[in-house]
């Protein structure tokens, strides 16, 4: 009657261990080696037709009226964001990239809006101010459920004749969802890069800002020194 | 009884008609411009410090979904003299910000231990200076979001407050 005795039975577990040694070190290379190549293609890449957004202003910004004419001429737009790649967005979703340097969009957003008023010169010599564009930020904003496009410039507004520079800033922001799919994203990217840019474009050329400068710069010497 | 019921749904198709673009014209924009600036922060308030850019994206794109207002200006911005009698300003400050407890909220609930934060709000208009309203905003949330959802929360509660204090203010 009752239950038999359970017997113990030695198991050759030197042999085992062995075993699962070997076959243990496939999987590890195999894993090492595709997360090496993984972080490798993620940390680069490469601009595309079909990952790359374009970003322009739909419309020219109307500057502010100014007490007399004054014409503008774009001097430097220099790039101070310190982005090792400034024309990539975003590292998700294999990347997406814009399909021109910032500055260069930059520099064509402000050309575009004052040649559209007639305030744009030619050249410097003929200009009454030169606007020389510093770009501290191009690109998305940390965020965590949305896309946050900001951009931000430095101006220093120079009176050629005087010699004399004013600097002043401005921004823009724009905020939009994220999608599911990626050519939703890339839409919406690119709307919200739009719209930052023309905020940070409107907010200068109608900024109380440029008034003040522009202004200043442009005051009569009696006028000024009384 | 046919013609009866025929003429009279004509009838009210015709007012509704006609009350449609009158109706319209009252809702678009009362006022011609509102700048938001960016909100202060009072001492004490311990919030990431792109908090303030967020939520001034944030309160800019909820502003023009009020629909109040015909432009959204960037803050310095200039505005023509003949719009500033109908223009807003919004000025406020983050006046106290507590970070909540996550343990709280989970074992008591009620709405202990959850994040909060207090905005004082002020409208002014931009041609004379005069105030248009003080608004007191205080926003909870649950302790375990971001910072940036309670950004958006408090942009949503400043917009309805703002537009419910103007439409207020006009009437």
């Amino acid at each position: 009657m009752g239950f038999p005795a359970p017997a113990l039975r030695p198991l050759p577990t030197r042999g085992n261990l062995g075993h699962a040694a070997i076959f243990m070190v496939f999987p590890i290379f195999v894993l090492t080696f595709s997360m090496a190549v993984g972080s490798v293609w993620a940390d680069d890449p490469k601009p595309k037709p079909d990952n790359t957004i374009h970003v322009a202003l739909a419309t020219p910004v109307t500057p502010q009226k100014f007490s007399r004419p004054v014409k503008f001429f774009v001097g430097d737009v220099i790039d101070r964001a310190g982005n090792p790649q400034p024309m990539l967005v975003t590292n998700a979703r294999g990347g997406i990239f814009v399909d021109r340097l910032p500055v260069d969009i930059v520099r064509d957003a402000l050309e575009s809006s004052l040649k559209a008023a007639d305030m744009l010169s030619p050249d410097a010599a003929s200009a009454d101010l030169i606007l020389n564009v510093y770009l501290f930020h191009f690109g998305l904003a940390p965020s965590l459920a949305d896309f946050f496009g900001k951009i931000e410039l430095a101006v220093a507004v120079k009176d050629p004749k005087s010699g004399k520079s004013q600097q002043i800033t401005a921004r823009g922001t724009s905020i939009s969802h994220v999608a599911v799919r990626k050519k939703s994203e890339m839409k919406d990217l690119e709307t919200d890069f739009n719209g930052a840019l023309s905020d940070a474009v409107r907010n200068l050329l109608r900024g109380q800002a440029l008034h003040d400068a522009v202004m200043s710069a442009t005051a009569s010497p009696a006028s000024a020194g009384n | 009884m046919r013609t009866f019921v025929a003429i009279s749904l004509a009838a009210l198709a015709g007012i509704l008609l006609a009350a449609a673009p009158a109706r319209a014209k009252d809702s678009k924009g009362k006022y011609k411009t509102v700048e938001a600036k960016h909100f202060d922060r009072a001492e004490g308030v311990e919030l990431m410090p792109e908090f303030s850019d967020y939520l001034y994206a944030e309160l800019r794109s909820r502003l023009v979904k009020t629909k109040l207002f015909d432009q959204v200006i960037g803050e310095g911005e200039v505005v023509e003299e003949a719009d500033a009698p109908a223009s807003v300003v919004i000025t406020g400050t983050l006046t106290e910000y507590k970070k909540g407890n996550a343990v709280e909220s989970r074992v008591i609930g009620f709405g202990t231990g959850k994040r909060s934060l207090k905005l004082q709000v002020t409208l002014v208009r931009r041609s004379d200076k005069k105030n248009l309203g003080s608004l007191a905003v205080r926003v909870k949330a649950d302790p375990r979001w971001n910072e940036k959802i309670l950004a958006v929360e408090a942009a949503k509660q400043v917009a309805n407050e703002v537009k419910s204090s103007l439409e207020h203010e006009g009437s």
